[in-house]
């Protein structure tokens, strides 16, 4: 009987640490994305992250696991389009962000993701991120990229285990705004489908929440050259 | 046509085309104006208004394909709600029911339905449409992803024992029993393996589709069935072969419109299609009987071969005949004076 206590405070607390580095690598996204977090949110202790979160089972409480964050000035610039003749004043395209991580632990489908595309839909939120425990069905993802005028993102909690950008063998990948690029473009004397390419399906272009179209500066390191950069084209 | 009359449906359309039309009804300007078109041009100095024509052909092509997967999303989610009532027999349905089974799953492929399949699992539903109860649920696997399972008494080889599979357990939890896993899979193999929207309208392949009970009354008489149609065969009289006949014209740009659309050609520009069919009769140049060919003089050498003259016969043709005679003369009193 014993035992049996002791094994299941292993699993629930496996499940906190595992939820808890998950939750951490979240925020690291969103403040490489540019949103506004604090560092206290960066940097929460797992005893914090446990106070907070855990039912009285020691389990994660899921439900009460929900992140809301603003784009800050910089990141609004970035996805500022450039004007044109037709929209001379262009609007930010991003907008407040909202985090979903879904409690059911098995048979993630289209009612669940039906429910988030309305929270994102009811509270006007601009992108939404739905994290969920297993892989979710092909309609439930094909539901989740339809929604018109949102970007819905879909991570599992695995993925995200460990902050893939934080690997020494990972370059730095920085989003150019559009005058940067246009100003890339221009000193090259290139078109846009010139560039080396990128997907948008690529681990580093889905943490960074890439669009297509986007380009993205890589600054490696090189042993000749000290650094060396390179550009992709987001498709 | 059989395009045309699939018109009664109640709620689903049952073909793209028909749900094209419901679509084109809704918005009636789905052509870009005079003004949107005159720009197009302006931008692309080459283009003639048949490229834009072909442009707009291919948009809605594309936008076809993303409706056609749309509908069928939808209709996955329209199936999770079946059967309508909490307490319906799989054996028996509704024919409510299964007549909006069928026809909602038209436009699948086998993927779409197994894509339906998960979803209804992961509402704690059997896979199969048109059943009520819960899935299986592998209590006592324990972790193990595959078990045995023993058929009846006398199925193994050779009519003796019984007969065994070893099967994974994620298939075995998609259903409520064997039976509904039969019926389930008996309408996977009927849908097409084509995406709807290359599918031409005349493509009877998954248009009929049929529940398990359903095929299994129909091959229990098919003797009955088949002796009906030969009576109905031989009453064809001249009158319906002559309203047949009159039907194949396809002059008439209606028609034409039936046609096209069959054909998969879909355009709102070319109303008509994009392949204009005009029948023109052959004119026959001559009409003077036929006679067996004459012998020409430029034949004796061999004439030409597909109007090519060799070389050497034309050199010969030009300086050599008279040296030709001579030899033939020479060769001819040679072969006097050895006879």
């Amino acid at each position: 009987m014993d035992g049996e206590i002791a094994q299941h405070g292993g699993d629930s607390d496996r499940e906190m640490t595992r939820l808890w580095r998950t939750w951490r690598t979240v925020y690291e996204m969103l403040a490489d994305r540019g949103y506004e977090v604090s560092d206290e949110e960066l940097q929460i202790s797992l005893n914090d992250f446990r106070n907070k979160y855990a039912d009285p089972m020691g389990y994660p409480d899921r439900t009460k696991m929900k992140i809301q964050a603003r784009p800050t000035e910089v990141m609004k610039m970035k996805y500022t389009p450039l004007p044109s003749k037709s929209n001379p004043t262009p609007q930010p395209d991003c907008g407040t962000i909202y985090v979903d991580f879904c409690p059911d632990s098995s048979g993630v489908g289209t009612k669940q993701v039906r429910a988030f595309n309305h929270i994102v839909d009811e509270s006007n939120f601009h992108t939404g991120i739905f994290v969920t425990q297993t892989p979710i069905s092909p309609s439930a993802v094909r539901l989740l990229s339809g929604v018109p005028g949102r970007i819905c993102e879909h991570f599992q909690e695995q993925d995200l285990l460990v902050n893939i950008t934080r690997h020494e063998l990972v370059p730095k990948h920085v989003l150019l705004s559009p005058e940067e690029k246009a100003k890339l473009l221009e000193r090259y004397r290139l078109k846009e489908s010139q560039l080396p390419r990128m997907q948008v399906s690529d681990p580093v272009a889905r943490y960074l929440g890439l669009r297509r179209g986007q380009v993205v500066k890589i600054i490696r390191k090189s042993e000749t050259a000290g650094r060396y950069a390179s550009y992709r084209w987001v498709i | 046509m059989s395009t045309q009359q699939r018109s009664p449906e109640p709620a689903l359309k049952t073909s793209l085309q028909a749900a094209y039309a419901a679509a084109s009804a809704e918005q009636p300007s789905s052509l870009p104006t005079q003004e949107e078109q005159d720009k197009y041009l302006e931008g692309r100095p080459r283009a003639t208004a048949h490229h834009l024509g072909i442009a707009l052909q291919h948009a809605h092509q594309i936008q076809a394909q993303k409706d056609a997967e749309e509908m069928i999303l939808d209709r996955i989610i329209e199936l999770l709600a079946l059967p309508s009532s909490p307490s319906a027999d799989p054996a028996t349905p509704s024919p409510q029911d299964a007549q909006l089974f069928k026809t909602a799953l038209y436009p699948f492929r086998p993927s779409d339905y197994d894509s339906l399949v998960t979803e209804r699992n992961n509402e704690d539903l059997c896979g199969y449409g048109l059943c009520s109860r819960k899935n299986r649920k592998d209590s006592y696997a324990g972790g193990q992803s595959f078990r045995f399972k023993y058929g009846a008494k006398g199925s193994g080889p050779g009519g003796r024992g019984r007969s065994m599979d070893i099967v994974s357990s994620d298939n075995i939890e998609k259903w409520c029993s064997d039976q509904c896993a039969e019926r389930a899979l008996y309408i996977r193999v009927q849908l097409g393996e084509k995406p709807v929207w290359e599918r031409r309208a005349n493509d009877t392949q998954a248009k009929k589709i049929q529940l398990l009970e359903e095929g299994r009354a129909k091959s229990r008489r098919p003797k009955a069935e088949s002796s009906k149609a030969a009576v109905r065969t031989s009453h064809l009289d001249g009158a319906d072969v002559t309203a047949g006949m009159r039907n194949l014209d396809i002059q008439d740009s209606e028609r034409s419109q039936e046609l096209a659309l069959e054909r998969g050609d879909t355009s709102h520009v070319h109303r008509h299609g994009r392949v204009g069919v005009h029948i023109k009769e052959k004119e026959h140049g001559s009409l003077s009987p036929a006679s067996a060919p004459q012998p020409r003089p430029e034949d004796a050498t061999g004439g030409s071969i597909e109007g090519y003259v060799p070389q050497e016969r034309l050199d010969k043709d030009s300086s050599s005949p008279p040296k030709m005679r001579e030899i033939c003369l020479i060769r001819s009193e040679m072969d006097q004076a050895i006879a």
